[in-house]
């Protein structure tokens, strides 16, 4: 068939020319604008979370009217399927021809740690929020920001404030996924908790993507500790609260879930699996300042009344700090907006943070929460209120992001 | 493979890298040998297995520590592809004992433990996390020589496994496909050539592999994941079994179509899901039969115009 | 310590009957129609799915529990008639990948209708709490499950030794050519096994439920472990499905105490040494 239409050269110039046309059209586009990359997980197993992230940014986006420094923002976003594999090729593939300079999400952190890699190698802006230390960490550079607060200051809010919660608590008991992250968490939790006169009688470790915890349930109870603190999320986190409800442990004692998304895990539990539960989490929509409750209405608008829970809160964070970057440096040049926003004090919908320079973590609130009675909710979403808030800053010397190096 | 098929794939290999961003072209490339080398094993020899990506992974595992170790790439990739030779000669020699759903079972079940091995053995895999931090050899960290480098790699491969299958060694493969029965009456140890066709399958899906780990400088987990063998699977069926070339139109339909549909629906893997159904239900020869009927269609057409004229004449 | 033991039995006991319940339905389909059900997951997830929106729609668990297999069997009826049917001349592993290709649809399907984010169902207030059994305290539910599951088992079993229908289809298993020539309509035969694999797939799902919540995910989590229960009992038997179930539940109960990392790939490690060591399975038929 070939033979026959490249027979007429005619008919061959004006293949080559078209194909070449559609290919590089998008390029073409991309003249004056600056361009954001929403890497999320629109399928795949965390499917729910990319929708709501990018909303999220959306209303971030939304609040410059899609401009800054006058110059229009273009905004795409591309699946990451929550497989490293496929999204470092797609943000490669926004970067060649999308011409993006931008970078915020995933949500898993294995897809972030190999999309950190996909900016450094491009020298474009990274801003993560999530489920790992390494980003701010050992695998730190001077392209990638972490906006989640440090795994070390979330575990010292949650023993803090759980301690503070419970005073009469002692022992407790670990429910840890079995990954990185999950034994980072796990590492600080033994090395804080003498600190608030907690000690951890048994530790069990469960594969991530877990479901069936009866085995790890029946262990810890015959430890009779005073708590049960979880070091998982998602589906796992909510199989085991509800499972720990089920064998009578809730709402007798509390059960600790140290690293939640907060609104989104706790909506998936009825209200009586809700009881006596510590929720740590980077972010709950009752926090009271005027930047959150704007952004609550803005959500709420979208939806119904439902309002938004950690992953909205995230896209809208990431987004705004990449915002910020531009603003305070007048720039859209990713090291100028980097250098902007290197050790930068401010204050914003979650409370007053600062990014260190040193390792582009942001120093921010962790908020520790306690789980409602039914029959104390004022509606169906008002689950739980803060309890208290903690931003103490991990200690240099344990913070594994020796050099950050230069651009 | 014919005068025109040749064309069409220098063609594509020198418009490729104007077609798509670099880091997809290269991909398909590398899945390329994947899919073909698969096909050894699924269209010419029938054996279906679902534990592919433990040899793609492994070896990218492989290859990516030598590299971090500061050994030049070109130990990195033999060392890596012989390691997929030896772990496939081990595998197999398992997996071949049965057919059909139980070799199925035994390579899936063979991938599960890999997986898991990747996933715990954290200080050498990184774990969920993957392995990071390799750098690129300087001679191939422009755009344009990474190119070149893999499209090398990709025709060498692509030319030994061709001589290969149209070797006796291929025939007999066929004819294991075709009626094992025979071959075994005829004198082959059939359990003998289906590993041996396991193996050169693994192998190169192996030297695959070993490349990946050059495209974004890591190996992330999910390139040894069982689901990992279903896309390879899926791509290999979807070009076509029934031809050298066709699993490699289904890797490049595959990335294409996935990276196009994701940024239109959420729901993509749905769309990609039909068209495996219809594939399998009624092309199962994949797009290279679609593409071959179109072809003898448009010849048939323009013969039959040929023909009118001369008559007119 | 002994509470220890006691407990782990009965979680393994319990998890092990919802391992049996799809791999017996596994196996019927796998040993009448001689098709590898890549769909079986699918099937679990959507009995979860339906017995979530009936148990929201009327109020009652029950009822849920009772109509969401049957809405199951409608779906398991479609897949046959319109998708497996054209392929039984065909090779097994295009059977083996359109189901496949079925399951990647029906899970982006149930996260169209029901959204990708799990939902929790409650079992009943009867059914909640835990029960004081004097050696130890253990949800009701669960020793309600494994009661339940085994009276199912029982009942198929009747069905399968004492009923006309039920002979027809151990005789299919035994000898599918045989039961051609006797003149019985195999295309019937086959549908209705094929329904009554998805009613057991379904029920698993529905009563799986309130422990282990819905996620559009858990059809393709279960799959690997029916096929795991199912290479382990032998294709076709019936009670070796229902051991090996069971036998898989305890080992995951028992890989938790001593090795919890590894709960997931003791099973793989079980299937690859049966097909090694004993191919047929531990009652295999053929």
């Amino acid at each position: 068939m070939f033979k026959i239409i490249l027979s007429k050269s005619k008919n061959k110039f004006i293949c080559f020319i078209s194909s070449i046309f559609i290919m590089l059209m998008p390029n073409l586009v991309w003249a004056d604008t600056v361009n954001i990359l929403g890497l999320f997980p629109f399928s795949g197993p965390y499917a729910d979370s990319g929708k709501l992230l990018d909303e999220g940014a959306q209303i971030a986006l939304e609040e410059v009217g899609y401009e800054i420094n006058g110059k229009k923002i273009k905004y795409i976003t591309r699946d990451s399927e929550t497989k490293a594999g496929p999204a470092a090729r797609r943000a490669q593939e926004a970067i060649d021809t999308e011409g993006v300079n931008f970078i915020v999400g995933p949500w898993s952190s294995g897809v972030a740690l190999a999309v950190t890699e996909v900016a450094k190698k491009n020298k474009v802006m990274y801003y993560f929020s999530g489920g790992t230390e390494d980003i701010s960490g050992k695998k730190c550079h001077k392209y990638a920001f972490m906006w989640a607060a440090n795994a070390w200051t979330a575990m010292d809010a949650d023993l803090k404030i759980f301690k503070k919660a419970n005073p009469d608590a002692k022992k407790i008991y670990l429910f840890v996924v079995d990954y990185a992250f999950g034994w980072t968490l796990q590492k600080y939790v033994e090395s804080l908790a003498p600190k608030y006169g907690l000690e951890v009688v048994g530790v069990d470790r469960h594969p991530l993507g877990h479901r069936e915890y009866s085995t790890f349930i029946t262990k810890a109870m015959s430890k009779n500790p005073d708590a049960v603190y979880m070091i998982n999320f998602g589906l796992d986190a909510i199989s085991a609260v509800r499972q720990l409800n089920n064998f009578g442990f809730t709402p007798k004692k509390p059960v600790v879930m140290s690293w939640s998304s907060g609104f989104e895990e706790l909506i998936q539990l009825d209200p009586a699996a809700r009881e006596n539960l510590i929720v740590g989490s980077n972010y709950y929509y009752t926090i009271d300042n005027p930047d959150n409750k704007k952004f609550v209405e803005a959500y709420k608008k979208r939806h119904n009344g439902v309002p938004p829970g950690y992953a909205p809160a995230a896209g809208y964070g990431l987004m705004k700090m990449t915002l910020l970057g531009m603003q305070k440096s007048k720039s859209v040049e990713p090291q100028k907006v980097i250098t902007a926003l290197e050790e930068h004090k401010g204050k914003n919908f979650v409370g007053e943070y600062e990014i260190r320079g040193r390792n582009h973590q942001t120093v921010r609130p962790f908020f520790v929460l306690q789980t409602k009675k039914q029959k104390d909710m004022k509606d169906q979403y008002d689950m739980a209120e803060v309890v208290d808030v903690s931003s103490t800053e991990q200690p240099k010397n344990i913070n594994m992001c020796s050099d950050i190096g230069k651009f | 493979m014919n005068k025109y098929t040749i064309t069409c794939l220098i063609i594509f290999i020198l418009l490729g890298p104007f077609l798509f961003p670099n880091a997809t072209i290269t991909e398909m490339l590398i899945f390329g040998i994947v899919a073909i080398s698969t096909n050894i094993m699924l269209g010419y020899t029938g054996m279906l297995s679902f534990g592919q990506a433990l040899f793609f992974g492994t070896s990218a595992y492989i290859s990516g520590l030598i590299l971090l170790a500061g050994f030049p790439i070109f130990l990195a990739i033999p060392i890596a592809t012989l390691g997929s030779f030896l772990i496939s000669l081990f595998v197999g020699y398992f997996c071949v004992k049965r057919e059909g759903l139980y070799f199925i079972c035994l390579t899936f079940a063979f991938n599960q433990m890999f997986y898991f091995i990747a996933y715990v053995w954290t200080e050498v895999t990184g774990g969920e996390d993957g392995l990071v931090g390799i750098t690129r050899p300087e001679f191939i960290d422009t755009q344009f020589s990474f190119y070149v480098f893999i499209s090398i790699l990709f025709l060498t491969s692509l030319y030994l496994m061709y001589k290969i299958i149209t070797s006796p060694l291929g025939l007999i493969f066929k004819l294991i496909r075709e009626n094992p029965s025979r071959a075994e009456a005829i004198g082959y140890n059939v359990r003998f050539f289906k590993l041996v066709s396991f193996s050169i399958a693994s192998t190169f899906t192996g030297l695959a592999g070993s490349l990946y780990v050059l495209i974004h400088s890591m190996v992330p987990i999910d390139q040894i994941h069982w689901l990992k063998s279903g896309d390879i699977i899926f791509m290999t069926l979807f070009g076509g079994v029934g031809n050298f070339l066709g699993p490699l139109i289904g890797v490049v339909g595959y990335i294409w179509l996935s990276d196009t549909f994701s940024i239109i629906w959420a729901r993509w893997p749905l769309i990609m899901g039909v068209i495996f159904a219809i594939i399998v239900l009624y092309f199962r020869g994949g797009v290279s039969e679609l593409l071959e009927n179109l072809v003898k269609k448009c010849q048939f057409y323009f013969k039959k115009n040929k023909d009118e004229k001369y008559i007119k004449n | 310590m002994t509470f220890l033991i006691l407990s782990q039995i009965l979680n393994g006991l319990g998890l092990g009957m919802l391992y049996a319940l799809v791999g017996v339905g596994l196996t019927l389909i796998l040993g009448v129609l001689n098709i590898p059900n890549f769909a079986h997951g699918v099937l679990y997830a959507l009995g979860a799915y339906f017995a979530y929106s009936i148990a929201k729609m009327t109020g009652s668990f029950y009822f849920a529990i009772f109509l969401s297999p049957l809405l199951v069997v409608l779906v398991g009826f479609l897949l046959e008639s319109q998708g497996v049917r054209r392929l039984y001349q065909a090779h097994h592993d295009y059977q083996l990948l359109f189901l496949f290709a079925c399951a990647l649809i029906i899970q982006e399907i149930i996260i169209i209708i029901w959204g990708p984010i799990g939902f929790s169902l409650l079992p009943p207030p009867s059914l909640s709490g835990a029960l004081d059994l004097g050696i130890l305290i253990y949800p009701k539910y669960r020793l309600v499950l494994i009661c339940f599951a085994f009276f199912m088992i029982i009942c198929l079993y009747l069905f399968l030794t004492k009923t006309n229908l039920g002979a027809i289809l151990r005789a299919g298993i035994e000898n599918r050519d045989m039961v051609k020539v006797l003149g019985i309509n195999v295309n019937i035969v086959f549908l209705y096994t094929f329904g009554l694999g998805a009613y057991l797939a379904g029920l698993a799902g529905a009563l799986s439920a309130p422990i282990m919540g819905l996620t559009p995910s858990m059809g393709l989590d279960i799959l690997p472990i029916c096929f795991v229960v199912v290479v382990i009992a032998g294709l076709g038997s019936i009670p070796g499905a229902i051991v090996a179930g069971i036998l898989i539940g305890l080992s995951q109960g028992a890989a938790t105490i001593w090795f919890p990392e590894a709960t997931n790939v003791v099973i793989y490690l079980m299937m690859g040494l049966t097909i090694i060591f004993r191919p047929q399975g531990l009652f295999g038929v053929r």
